[in-house]
């Protein structure tokens, strides 16, 4: 696992950060740009999901159609998601590819055309992707649990609401979008095979210019918390509960990592263990650590026939609280050995490391190596794990559930009104 | 890289891509049976003894299964087709032992009364899900739809009657006539010891009696049958199309693969500029499913109700464009290229490449290097692909719509 890592921050704030992989011929990048879902204006929520289609549509020299096809004779796979922050994209292609889709993404960067006819059809797709969540329990109540658990609005839905939708010009989203395209805070990372100087050069010459000031944060209002039914006549109930967890740069993530995996990690961990395998109550039970930069919380979601819901809510729960009434040292162990099995397995491929690149900078301000975080989590001991989960106990819960009953929660603390 | 095989004397075959520099290996028993293979009265039996296959052998109770994985850091699990069933996992190169060990082990399961019961709740909840995600139900159904009496048309779940009604000794009945060693190919990628896991699996395996377990695999050209599944639950319209494909022996299965990419890949693609990009609808693709002397194009689209008819009127017209003219060489050329650097990524990763090395030899028992894989795709012609496409009859086909329309346009 020896890795050496490439960095070069720019003057206008842009960071280029680079690992080689000498023995593959791909290579991979992850940008983020701080046009994410939270900078969205109350009026314009959904922009920034309208800006990932839009920005594709045409960029400097090259319409849409000529943007599109260039990218696919790359062979370039890409995408484009607004996540809370940022907008993200990925991209990963043959090594050999690589500086050619650069110079693409240098042109959406700085010269996208966001021209008024692409606008609508860019718009459109934000309006069904909408509606096509009203089909997708599941995923509607893991987005709406983040929604209420997070700050507002931290992790709003990107896809905004119907009405910001249907009012949104052209000109009204290009200026927010021409506001947020700024190069400070930018986040490029590259791993794989690709030639170091020639990237340096190639965004000096490209982005080197580009200079303009970032925008303000908005302001924050406290969690929604609390718990919240929607009624539906799904196949399953749907249960999604968070609560509160350290953020990345904080001491306790090593030990909140180990815990997590005992809960979740595998078919042998606690969750699986207790409420699939022995009592057979949902096929998909799970949790996991889900951090923003300055907020965490364990997301544990559990589709289940509304019959048994309520008692896989009570069981899932209970299993969340005996946790922190202690930990077996061979659930530890098997802990640390997962995850350092799966951070040489996220190691061979170049698209998982120039995401956590990306991610390792942006919540930590420095790159994290693999064998440093294996390490670090190696030597947690089985009293920081107790700690951790004494001093981030499963409790006040932020709960939503779809399905055709509510569940009774009375017994289930819950929070409101305390931010996350 | 090299390509290593052996075959045990009850017909087991063991075959690996071994590539020392990889950091870590991956290894899975295919299993040649799936829904395909299954009786009415068992219907979905071949996916629930996916999951029996973790409950535990002789040997091991089922959570001593699950923790052996876990203790050794693996990433594994399994998956039922309507014609394969595969046990996985990848592991570093130092569990190659206790990884084998334990695959070798669950293959030969107990299939306890108790365990059988209780999993029985675990599909039931399966079922559940999948009819909470439309584009699964429209999968199910239009399969169905196509293959009508065809085995490939059986639901690979099963249903909930099924599954309710399903004796531990039927599915007994079931292993006994479809686990015989000769329909096994174990196969191994990435950073491993072939001698030892040959030497491990003659321990582990060769004890394993082997019986007649073919298949009758009868070619069909699909019902072209139309259908509608009403469903005003349902916000979105989502429509299905189904035509014959080259089956996963064809030489020509290159060229389908290209045709798929250049007609409705996600992005770039025929179906992509006249659907996505005008936003007449938010998902479009076309794939391809190579089987066992059959094949299918998919076609699938998620759009709102009130469009279905304009939108069923654009794929006509965008096919029976491609029939007239083929592919550009430009979109040929950036089909091909991009099916090279997918395969290149995933070919990275030992995990990635398990299921491509092991297809190969269960469907055509070769081995083709990732390179071969590549020469043999960019050797295709623009003629072959418009050939394909009229052998195929890609504007024909058997349609279903899933969703709140409550009849099909004219």
């Amino acid at each position: 696992m020896s890795e050496e890592f490439l960095t070069k921050i720019f003057p206008n704030g842009l960071t280029l950060l680079g690992q080689k992989k000498d023995d593959v011929s791909s290579a991979a990048m992850t940008l983020l740009v701080n046009c994410g879902s939270v900078y969205d204006p109350s009026a314009l929520a959904g922009s920034s999901s309208v800006a990932a289609e839009w920005l594709f549509r045409g960029a400097g020299d090259r319409d849409s159609r000529a943007l599109n096809d260039a990218m696919d004779a790359l062979g370039c796979q890409h995408d484009i998601n607004a996540r809370s922050a940022h907008l993200q994209m990925s991209a990963a292609l043959l090594g050999r590819n690589f500086s050619e889709a650069l110079d693409i993404y240098a042109d959406i960067l700085l010269r996208p055309r966001l021209e008024d006819e692409t606008f609508g059809p860019s718009r459109d797709l934000v309006v069904q992707d909408l509606a096509s969540l009203e089909d997708e329990p599941a995923r509607k109540c893991n987005i709406m649990l983040r929604e209420k658990f997070f700050p507002y609005p931290l992790a709003r839905c990107s896809y905004g609401c119907e009405e910001t939708l249907a009012a949104m010009t052209p000109a009204a989203v290009r200026n927010h979008i021409q506001a947020h395209l700024v190069p400070d805070g930018v986040i490029l990372a590259v791993a794989g095979k690709f030639d170091w100087d020639a990237i340096c050069e190639q965004v000096e010459n490209r982005l080197g210019g580009w200079a303009r000031q970032a925008p303000q944060r908005p302001a924050l209002t406290p969690q929604a918390g609390g718990v919240t039914h929607i009624q539906k006549d799904s196949s399953q109930t749907h249960i999604a509960l968070a609560y509160k967890s350290v953020v990345c740069r904080d001491e306790d993530y090593y030990p909140a990592r180990i815990a997590e995996a005992v809960l979740s990690r595998g078919m042998g961990s606690r969750l699986f263990t207790e409420v699939r395998e022995k009592r057979g109550l949902c096929y998909h039970v799970s949790a996991s650590y889900t951090a923003l930069k300055d907020y965490a919380g364990i997301f544990v979601y559990a589709g289940t026939r509304p019959d048994i819901a309520q008692q896989t809510l009570d069981v899932t729960v209970s299993e969340l609280r005996r946790l922190a009434e202690g930990i077996e040292a061979e659930e530890i162990t098997r802990a640390k050995t997962q995850l350092r099995s799966s951070l040489i397995m996220q190691g061979e491929s170049t698209s998982a490391r120039a995401g956590t690149m990306a991610s390792d900078w942006y919540h930590l301000g420095h790159l994290r190596s693999m064998e440093d975080l294996s390490q670090k989590l190696q030597a947690v001991t089985e009293q920081e794990i107790m700690d951790y989960l004494r001093q981030y106990p499963a409790e006040n819960f932020t709960i939503l559930t779809i399905g055709p009953e509510p569940l009774d929660t009375s017994k289930i603390e819950q929070a409101g009104g305390e931010v996350a | 890289m090299e390509f290593k095989q052996a075959q045990l004397d009850n017909g087991l075959k063991i075959i690996a891509e071994v590539n020392p520099s990889a950091a870590t290996m991956a290894a899975g028993f295919f299993v040649r049976t799936g829904s395909r293979d299954e009786t009415p009265n068992v219907a979905g039996v071949s996916h629930f003894l996916e999951h029996m296959v973790f409950k535990g052998t002789p040997r091991r109770s089922a959570l001593q299964v699950n923790l052996a994985f876990d203790e050794m850091g693996a990433n594994y699990n399994a998956f039922t087709s309507e014609e394969n069933t595969v046990y996985f996992a990848s592991v570093l190169p130092e569990f190659q032992a206790d990884c084998l060990d334990l695959l070798g082990d669950i293959l030969r399961p107990s299939l306890r009364e108790e365990d059988f019961n209780m999993e029985k709740g675990v599909i039931l909840e399966e079922i559940a899900m999948y009819e909470d995600q439309p584009h699964f139900r429209l999968y199910d159904n239009l399969m169905t739809q196509h293959f009508g009496p065809h085995p490939l048309g059986n639901v690979i779940l099963g249903t909930s009657d099924s599954i309710t009604a399903m004796l531990r000794d039927d599915m007994k009945a079931y292993f006994d006539s479809r686990y015989s060693p000769t329909n096994v190919t174990l196969v191994g990628v990435g950073n491993l010891d072939f001698d030892a896991l040959v030497d491990q699996a003659e321990s582990l395996c060769g004890s394993w009696q082997k019986f007649d377990a073919n298949r009758t695999a009868e070619q069909t050209a699909g019902t072209g049958s139309k259908g509608l599944i009403v469903d005003p639950k349902l916000a979105r319209q989502n429509i299905g199309l189904m035509c014959p494909a080259p089956s996963g022996q064809a030489e020509k299965r290159f060229a389908a693969q290209l045709l798929a990419t250049v007609l409705g890949d996600t992005t770039g693609s025929r179906l992509f500029y006249a659907l996505i990009e005008t936003a007449i609808a938010d998902e479009a693709q076309v794939s391809y499913s190579p089987m066992d002397g059959a094949g299918v194009f998919m076609t699938s689209v998620s759009t709102g109700p009130e469009r279905t008819g304009e939108v069923l009127k654009i794929i006509d017209d965008v096919f029976q464009q491609f029939l007239e003219e083929g592919p550009t060489e430009s979109e040929l050329q950036a089909a091909k290229n991009k099916i090279a650097s997918h395969a290149t990524l995933r070919g990275e990763m030992p995990m990635g490449r398990l299921t491509s090395v092991g297809f190969d030899w269960v469907y055509r028992q070769e081995y083709v290097p990732l390179e071969k894989q590549i020469d043999e795709l960019f050797k295709v012609t623009a003629a072959d692909l418009l050939a394909l496409a009229k052998e195929c009859n890609i504007t024909g086909g058997t349609l279903l719509t899933l969703g709140p329309l409550e009849k099909l346009p004219e």
